[in-house]
């Protein structure tokens, strides 16, 4: 028969040979995976934030831009239209510019863009532009074929382009303004 | 291996890796030999616009991401089964499509951003609805993969990761339908397919990446699935081995308790 030493007497006792219940394991975790777990929850989150979070990222339609102008004042925004057949390359306060009208359901924005314009960017391939209104004379305006010409225009320095889902070569259809029309 | 293999493949999985391999040559050929480019003559100003050679890309990106739906869609369907039958052939169909998913997924991602660059100017657009739903997907079925190694117990990370798929899956409908719901919030087009605005070659060549990559899909799930069966025969040949080796030494341990008693005895 074993025997167990007491810590407080020091004296050899009988060995407890009943039963006992097993201890519950905890079940064995790999950390790696726990790692890349906690990465990818911690990125879904930053995306969701990143996503929902920045206002600015919707994109407004020229009508709306025109219509919410005195609201957006000098503050950043995004806007989608179509450029107008005549685009011209002018200069503004030392840098290079095109300038065009952009247009969505009838309603008319001028646009001057600094900097290189996108690789696709026509006439009648829409547009997603950021920028801000600014009241003042456009460089350029008397040139465009068909100018809102209101004393405003967008002053925009990203764009990107809005391609159609039509893939039936010249039977494809170009935006003649917009969306909406 | 348990069974006595040491291959997944057999001779229809090897039938069809050839005629996978063929198709893939053959869409090679239709999507970047054989179509036209994207160029169209502008009616006002009479320049050439369109995609260009950019366009080729929807010979692949497309089907691509049909099949990731497919694939996470099989994930979900597969892990319902098994929460309610508990069987192990659902649970390793379940790990086997998001896996695959997983990879196709991926590749729509990058295929999509190297679509983006010419095309829309940007690789990479923050905050539009259709590629952050789509890198939501691609996160969750990520985490679902990890979460598959996180217990020991095979058991309960077969259910928790059933839960997970279908949490994950409810992103699909949102990603199919964001260009619908979130029109100016992304730049990505509506659907072609629906619209019917293709024809010709270039529909039939989308009709072809749409087959060949569901045979990739199936050679890979084949593979996939057979992998995942035989891991779950050798764990339970392992089990077995371990329960015997114990049983084993249990009674040479009470054979040599009684040779020792007997031997106390003389």
């Amino acid at each position: 028969m074993g025997e167990t030493i007491d810590e407080e007497s020091g004296e050899a006792g009988p060995l407890d040979l009943t039963p006992q219940a097993s201890r519950p394991q905890r079940p064995a975790r790999k950390p790696l995976s726990v790692i890349v777990l906690l990465a990818a929850v911690a990125a879904v989150v930053f995306v969701l934030l990143r996503t929902l979070g920045d206002a600015s990222l919707f994109f407004y339609e020229v009508d709306e831009a025109v219509a919410a102008r005195a609201d957006l004042g000098t503050e950043r925004f995004r806007v989608v239209g179509t450029p107008q057949p005549g685009l011209v390359e002018t200069q503004l306060d030392g840098h290079a510019a095109v300038v065009f009208t952009l247009c969505v359901a009838d309603v008319l924005a001028d646009v001057a863009h600094l900097g290189d314009p996108a690789e696709l960017f026509q006439p009648g391939v829409p547009v997603v532009l950021q920028g801000s209104w600014v009241n003042g004379a456009l460089p350029g305006l008397d040139s465009l074929l068909v100018p809102a010409g209101d004393g405003w225009y967008l002053r925009t320095d990203h764009m990107v382009v809005k391609h159609d889902n039509d893939y039936r070569g010249d039977q494809a259809e170009l935006e003649s303004c917009g969306a909406n029309s | 291996m348990a069974d006595g293999r040491t291959s997944t493949g057999s001779s229809g999985s090897r039938l069809l890796g050839v005629i996978t391999l063929v198709g893939l040559a053959s869409l090679l050929l239709f999507a970047f030999v054989l179509t036209e480019p994207d160029v169209r003559l502008h009616p006002t100003t009479g320049e050439k616009f369109g995609q260009f050679d950019a366009v080729r890309l929807i010979y692949l990106h497309v089907p691509m991401a049909v099949l990731t739906y497919a694939a996470f869609l099989t994930c979900a369907a597969s892990s319902a089964f098994y929460l309610v039958r508990r069987g192990a052939w659902w649970d390793v169909t379940a790990h086997a499509s998001a896996e695959v998913g997983t990879v196709f997924c991926g590749l729509v991602l990058v295929t999509g951003s190297i679509w983006g660059r010419p095309v829309w100017n940007t690789w990479w657009e923050w905050g539009d609805v259709r590629l952050m739903t789509t890198l939501v997907l691609f996160l969750l079925f990520t985490g679902y993969l990890a979460l598959r190694r996180t217990a020991a117990d095979p058991q309960r990370q077969a259910r928790r990761a059933a839960a997970v798929a279908l949490i994950a899956v409810l992103d699909i409908p949102l990603i199919n339908r964001s260009v619908e719901w979130w029109e100016n919030r992304t730049l990505h087009q509506q659907s072609t397919l629906a619209e019917l605005k293709i024809e010709d070659l270039t529909l039939f060549t989308l009709m072809l990446g749409f087959l060949v990559f569901g045979l990739v899909f199936a050679w890979l799930m084949l593979h996939r699935f057979r992998v995942g069966w035989l891991e779950q025969a050798q764990a339970r040949h392992d089990v077995t081995l371990a329960i015997a080796e114990r049983q084993a030494e249990m009674e040479t341990l009470d054979v040599g308790a009684a040779i020792g008693e007997s031997g106390g005895e003389k």
